[in-house]
């Protein structure tokens, strides 16, 4: 194999040599899911912008899915209704806690790092539980504040 | 006459909804006030916290008036009471109280205040583990 390079190598040093040789197209075996339309109406999937990890937009145990499983990292689209994809700012949203429904599902609270907006979101039922967790337990492991608040008990 | 009293009736209303604004903790009202009154339980709250911090919520319950919109970045109409529903953690490890309005459920985010009532604080931020979707147990496992 090295010494096929080399000869190419070769080869080019006699012709153009600074000129790259261009890729020939390659055929891509995709899952259904990724079938390359990652945005309008049709989309199956999106890319998530934090873990690049490309979710498929149907999942168990929720509707309306808008957050990566893996990160939990969001996208910034939406303005005062979920869904209406009224929001210009498309910033990277990031799981800032979690809160509780009074049936006691939780709800992922997001917060976009570039204009600081906040939403909310149900968990889905392939959501990292580790990663949930963690978020969870961040309000406890922040030692001041929790400490202080259990002194003050 | 009868084209006056509804008239009458109007900036009437009118008037009472404006007092009620100020009495709740409207910011366009604040400016002169020291105190305003919870919606929830009525508490008289300073204006300015412990620590010259200026206050949103009561202290006491933790409710909160949604007068400031986020979506537009400006003064809301709303009015509406908000509960705190989560406690998040930025990264520099302080507590922050997000609101939602019950309304019309938009959300806010507070600094929280020494004084604030911290068996609410702790019961909030808890509660999420209190009610996990899935066995805490199996965490070692995953």
């Amino acid at each position: 194999m090295g010494r096929r390079n080399s000869d190419r190598r070769g080869s080019d040093r006699n012709g153009r040599r600074d000129r790259r040789r261009q890729q020939r197209p390659k055929t891509v075996l995709r899952a259904r899911g990724e079938q390359g339309r990652r945005s309008g109406p049709a989309a199956e999937s999106f890319r998530c912008a934090h873990c690049r990890l490309d979710v498929p937009l149907r999942a168990l145990g929720t509707a309306h899915r808008n957050h990566c499983p893996h990160c939990l990292t969001s996208l910034h689209v939406d303005g005062r209704v979920p869904g209406d994809r009224a929001a210009d700012c498309r910033g990277r949203m990031e799981a800032a806690g979690v809160s509780t429904r009074p049936d006691g599902e939780w709800l992922i609270v997001h917060r976009c790092l570039s204009c600081g907006e906040l939403s909310a979101n149900r968990v889905a039922g392939d959501d990292n539980a580790r990663a949930l967790v963690r978020i969870a337990v961040r309000p406890l492991s922040a030692a001041a504040t929790a400490r202080r608040a259990l002194m003050l008990l | 006459m009868s084209t006056t009293d509804p008239t009458t009736a109007r900036t009437q209303q009118h008037s009472t909804r404006h007092r009620r604004t100020r009495n709740t903790g409207d910011p366009s009202g604040r400016a002169g006030r020291a105190t305003f009154g919870c919606v929830l339980c009525g508490l008289s709250v300073s204006v300015l916290g412990p620590d010259g911090e200026p206050r949103d919520h009561c202290p006491s319950c933790l409710s909160s008036l949604h007068v400031h919109d986020q979506v537009e970045d400006g003064v809301s109409d709303c009015d509406g009471r908000m509960t705190p529903i989560s406690v998040v953690v930025p990264r520099d490890g302080t507590w922050r109280l997000v609101h939602r309005c019950v309304r019309c459920d938009e959300l806010s985010e507070n600094s929280v205040a020494t004084d604030d009532n911290p068996l609410v604080l702790m019961r909030i931020a808890v509660r999420p583990l209190a009610e996990p979707p899935f066995p805490l147990e199996m965490l070692g496992e995953v």
